[in-house]
């Protein structure tokens, strides 16, 4: 049976991991084998139960480190996520830590559809890595994990970093050595300190807000400077290596989230799964549902749509909602001081800016000209 | 009831000495309350006044009481305890016989006391001074009682002691009333001649007159006429208070009541005024009327903007009960449609701001307070200045005239000097000062009013670890080098930030603003300048830096509700903020003026 449900875009979350790191406050647990042969039947119900059957454009296996699971459990993952129909130039994305990198399961993974590898580096630097908490790791090796991953055929790799842990420069050291292995999409995301994260626990805090966005300005440059174009506000890639699923994200589109604390926007509502492991396994799927009502969903759409280089789409929108952009939000002075831009049909942050959007955004949707 | 055996008195004491318990014990022992309904301090009928402990507007009751198989009338009149209010308090003296001077067992005489004193004194009262607390474990009678002999001038057997919380010395003090405390002079024969001593506002009968028959009867159905603005009225209802409401027929000479006279507006009637029968030819007032006038001004704004209609509805009903509130519009730039408002000094003020937020639930920024100020101008006119931005031209004025005040500060001796460093300093000129006995002075100043509004009450307080006690009254003009400071963000004056201050003080406060607005706008997305400026000349500058990062590196996984939250922060923030030329001000911004210690 097949429904028309405009979603076309699947998150997984398999949320086990062999180490814990210090700033991580995602949803994740120490891996433990019976957990995890749990954890897929009830994965596997939840897709059975909420999927109708549509031809879906992206899926992202995320984590935790989906990539700590054995080969035989990656073997029933695929068994579960191949139910899933597939368009022809489908995106395929599986996240990998380095040390997880073996020659037989980059090949059950190619075997299984995977087009796309998104692998946890961080950092290549051993202080920093040793403050995250993370396995060490040289560079010598990272360039083996690459070069056995290009070898079974993986085309598209994308390498997470993280930058603003202390004030050391080294984050563009690790870039320069990775633009040189050839890589197609490198995220850089600043440390955030959340609760409930040891850094938290620890009273960490942010390097100074100076610092770290000059320190932001010299990343973007370095990376343009070797051919990679910036898309997101943390996301870069040589020209048509955009992550398509994380793009969805941004235009504010439809997804299934399955798995432990995943979230899903679907039909008219936004949706959170439970954070308990074993409400999950009990098929207590779903932690709460939201709404979204046109004024939030227009509020998400600029939110999200501003996240992009490319920034929003006004005749999209205007038509989307019905609503006139330029009339309804009081944007004529964030232009007049080039925080926004406009270019043709598109009104985008001016990336000299990006890294105070939030606060370009409240002042977009809470200074609404006076009713 | 028979006029030799009415008693029409008032208890006159400085804050704490325990005023309010005191009424309390007279409505009990008197059986006008029973413990059920006692809802301590029965006088105090403001929620606020009961929490401060401190009696704002008065009331009064009267009550039956048996003393030597004969039946007496005695009519209690509260009377606030607080400096703002001395002409409430002076007015319901003068429907007084007697007067309770209460003293506390411990603390001695104080500012108020005296000024209080020196009030009852004005009106003729037959004072009968009273230790009260007498039960307190560090009460130190035999002092005080010297303290009163010295200072006062009383004899030791005119001294009652009694403790209103245990009830000790309760019935002799009602002895001491009925015997010492003259009964009510006038003749019911003569025409009617009643004095207002209080009114209030009642939701369903309207203005409610509290008065005093002087002279004659008054009537159900009277029409009467007021003699300082010739209104004719018609007495709907009268009676008493005893303390509850107990309509009667009439109400005749020295018996205190209250009428309704379908008086629509507070305003209309002026407290201290006269009433006599409308066709009657009386000429004379009973007392002569004094124009009560504010001295303290303050600009309120309601936060939201579009709660500007409620600010109003509620300033009209807080005036409705209390003639001497004023306020007019007035536009800020800053911070929009607001009032200007006129108070009788601080307290009001702090108590009218507490009421709109508290009661009327509007959540509202006031500027920072300030004086009226006398200018004369070149072209030989003068101009009051109630609003420091609505100041001319420095080229304009010839001179600028402020307020100044007559202080007595109790103290114990061993904080004469912090005192008078403290008043040195606020711009005080030294008069004299008196030994109360040999711990305790009363030091007089003459003061800028401007200064007492600022932080002066504050600061003698923390100077003398909480032992000094205060009191002022206007005394007159006086010329003064005084400039206006205004304080610019990002190149905008603020209108609500501008104030009016002595020249030698502008230098050090204008810094201590800027610092202070540093430390509470946040950064915005553009870097702005803060400056402290007297005329053409900026005399402090400070540059709050733009913000370099609010920004979530991450929307993991689909998980959108991160950055949700952050911006419903940032909503909540920006509402409780004011935009000024593009810059987010916290409301907090336009009271630092408040907090700047020139230490």
């Amino acid at each position: 049976m097949l429904m028309k449900t405009n979603i076309d875009a699947v998150y997984i979350h398999i949320p086990f991991c062999n180490k814990i790191c210090n700033y991580c406050d995602f949803s994740k647990l120490y891996y433990n084998s019976t957990y995890v042969n749990k954890y897929l039947i009830a994965l596997s119900k939840e897709i059975d139960k909420y999927y109708k059957y549509e031809k879906i454009n992206t899926i992202y296996i995320g984590g935790g480190t989906p990539s700590c699971l054995s080969i035989i459990e990656l073997k029933k993952l695929f068994k579960i996520v191949n139910k899933i129909h597939l368009y022809k130039d489908y995106e395929y994305t599986f996240e990998c830590n380095l040390e997880d990198i073996t020659e037989d399961k980059l090949k059950l993974l190619y075997k299984n559809k995977v087009n796309r590898l998104s692998i946890g580096v961080q950092s290549l630097n051993k202080n920093i890595l040793k403050k995250l908490g993370r396995s060490l790791y040289s560079k010598r090796y990272l360039k083996q994990k690459i070069k056995l991953a290009k070898s079974i055929g993986f085309k598209n790799i994308n390498i997470d970093l993280m930058f603003g842990i202390n004030n050391c420069n080294s984050i563009l050291k690790d870039i320069k050595y990775i633009t040189k292995l050839n890589i197609n999409h490198i995220s850089v995301y600043s440390l955030i300190i959340e609760p409930h994260t040891k850094f938290y626990n620890n009273n960490e805090s942010n390097i100074d807000q100076d610092i770290e966005s000059k320190l932001y300005a010299k990343i973007v440059e370095l990376l343009n400077n070797n051919n990679y174009i910036q898309y997101e506000i943390s996301n870069f890639c040589k020209k048509g290596y955009e992550c398509k699923h994380n793009i969805k994200y941004w235009n504010n589109d439809k997804y299934y989230g399955f798995g432990l604390s995943s979230h899903g926007y679907i039909y008219n509502y936004r949706y959170e799964n439970t954070k308990s492991i074993t409400s999950y396994i009990d098929g207590k799927y779903r932690l709460s549902k939201t709404i979204i009502n046109k004024k939030i969903d227009i509020e998400n759409y600029i939110m999200l749509n501003l996240r992009k280089i490319e920034g929003i789409n006004i005749n999209e929108f205007n038509k989307k909602y019905n609503i006139d952009f330029e009339k309804k939000y009081n944007i004529e002075y964030l232009l007049k001081n080039k925080y926004l831009i406009k270019e043709k049909d598109n009104v985008k942050i001016n990336k000299k800016y990006l890294y105070i959007s939030n606060k370009i955004l409240a002042d977009i949707l809470y200074n609404e000209l006076d009713n | 009831m028979k006029q030799e055996n009415i008693r029409v008195f008032s208890i006159i004491a400085h804050i704490d000495h325990g005023k309010s318990t005191l009424a309390d014990r007279i409505l009990e022992k008197t059986g006008a309350l029973t413990d059920r309904n006692i809802k301590a301090q029965v006088l105090d009928s403001m929620d606020l006044e009961r929490e401060r402990g401190i009696t704002i507007k008065l009331n009064n009751a009267s009550l039956k009481y048996k003393y030597n198989n004969e039946e007496y009338f005695l009519n209690l009149i509260d009377t606030p305890g607080h400096v703002d209010f001395s002409y409430e308090v002076s007015r319901s003296l003068a429907a007084c016989d007697g007067a309770i001077l209460l003293i506390d067992a411990v603390q001695g005489i104080e500012a108020q006391t005296l000024s209080n004193y020196y009030l009852a004194l004005e009106n003729n009262l037959t004072i009968i001074p009273v230790i009260n607390k007498i039960d307190l474990p560090n009460a130190d009678i035999d002092s005080i009682k010297k303290e009163i002999i010295d200072t006062l001038g009383f004899k030791e057997e005119d001294i009652i002691l009694t403790s209103a919380k245990t009830g000790e010395g309760i019935d002799r003090l009602l002895e001491e009333i009925i015997l010492k405390v003259p009964y009510p002079k006038g003749n019911i024969n003569n025409k009617l001649q009643a004095l207002i001593f209080d009114s209030y506002f009642d939701p369903y009968k309207g203005v409610i007159l509290l008065i005093r028959v002087v002279n004659g009867v008054i009537n159900q159905g009277d029409k009467i006429r007021l003699m300082s603005t010739n209104a004719v009225y018609d007495i709907i209802e009268l009676g008493l208070h005893t303390p509850n409401i107990e309509s009667k027929q009439k109400l005749q000479t020295g018996e205190i009541g209250y009428i309704c006279a379908s008086i629509k507006s507070i305003s209309d009637v002026k407290v201290g005024d006269t009433i006599i029968h409308s066709n009657d030819s009386i000429t004379k007032p009973l007392i002569k009327l004094k124009e009560i006038k504010p001295m303290v001004f303050s600009g309120i704004y309601p936060l939201e903007s579009n709660k500007y209609n409620d600010l109003k509805d509620a300033l009209d009903k807080l005036k409705l009960n209390d003639a001497s509130l004023t306020f007019e519009p007035e536009v800020s730039t800053a911070l929009g449609f607001g009032y200007r408002c006129g108070f009788l000094g601080m307290l009001h003020m702090d108590v009218i701001e507490e009421r709109i937020e508290r009661e009327y639930k509007i959540d509202i920024i006031a500027t920072s307070p300030n004086v009226i100020y006398k200018l004369f101008l070149t072209d030989n006119t003068e101009q009051m200045i109630e609003n420091p931005s609505k100041m001319p031209d420095r080229q304009k004025i010839q001179k600028i005239e402020e307020p100044y005040v007559k202080t007595s500060i109790f103290v114990p001796n061993i904080y004469i000097g912090d005192v008078m460093k403290l008043c040195q300093k606020k711009r005080g000129i030294y008069i004299n000062m008196d030994y109360i006995d040999e711990k305790r002075v009363n030091i007089h100043y003459e003061m800028p009013l401007a200064e007492i509004v600022y932080d002066f009450f504050d600061k003698l307080k923390s100077f003398t670890k909480g032992y000094a006690s205060f009191d002022y009254e206007i005394s007159d003009y006086k010329v003064s080098n005084l400039v206006k400071l205004d304080i610019l963000l990002n190149g905008e004056i603020i209108d609500a930030l501008s104030m009016i201050m002595h020249a030698d003080l502008a230098y050090n406060r204008g810094r201590q603003v800027v610092e202070n607005l540093k430390k509470l706008i946040p950064r915005q997305l553009f870097e702005v300048p803060v400056q402290a400026v007297i005329g053409q000349r900026v005399i402090a500058r400070e540059n709050i830096k733009a913000v370099r990062k609010d920004v979530l590196a991450k929307c993991y996984g689909g998980d959108i509700t991160r950055k949700r939250k952050l911006l419903e922060k940032q909503k909540e923030g920006k509402k409780r903020m004011k935009r000024v030329g593009n810059v987010d001000v916290p409301q907090e911004a336009f009271l630092s003026i408040l907090n700047v210690d020139e230490n």
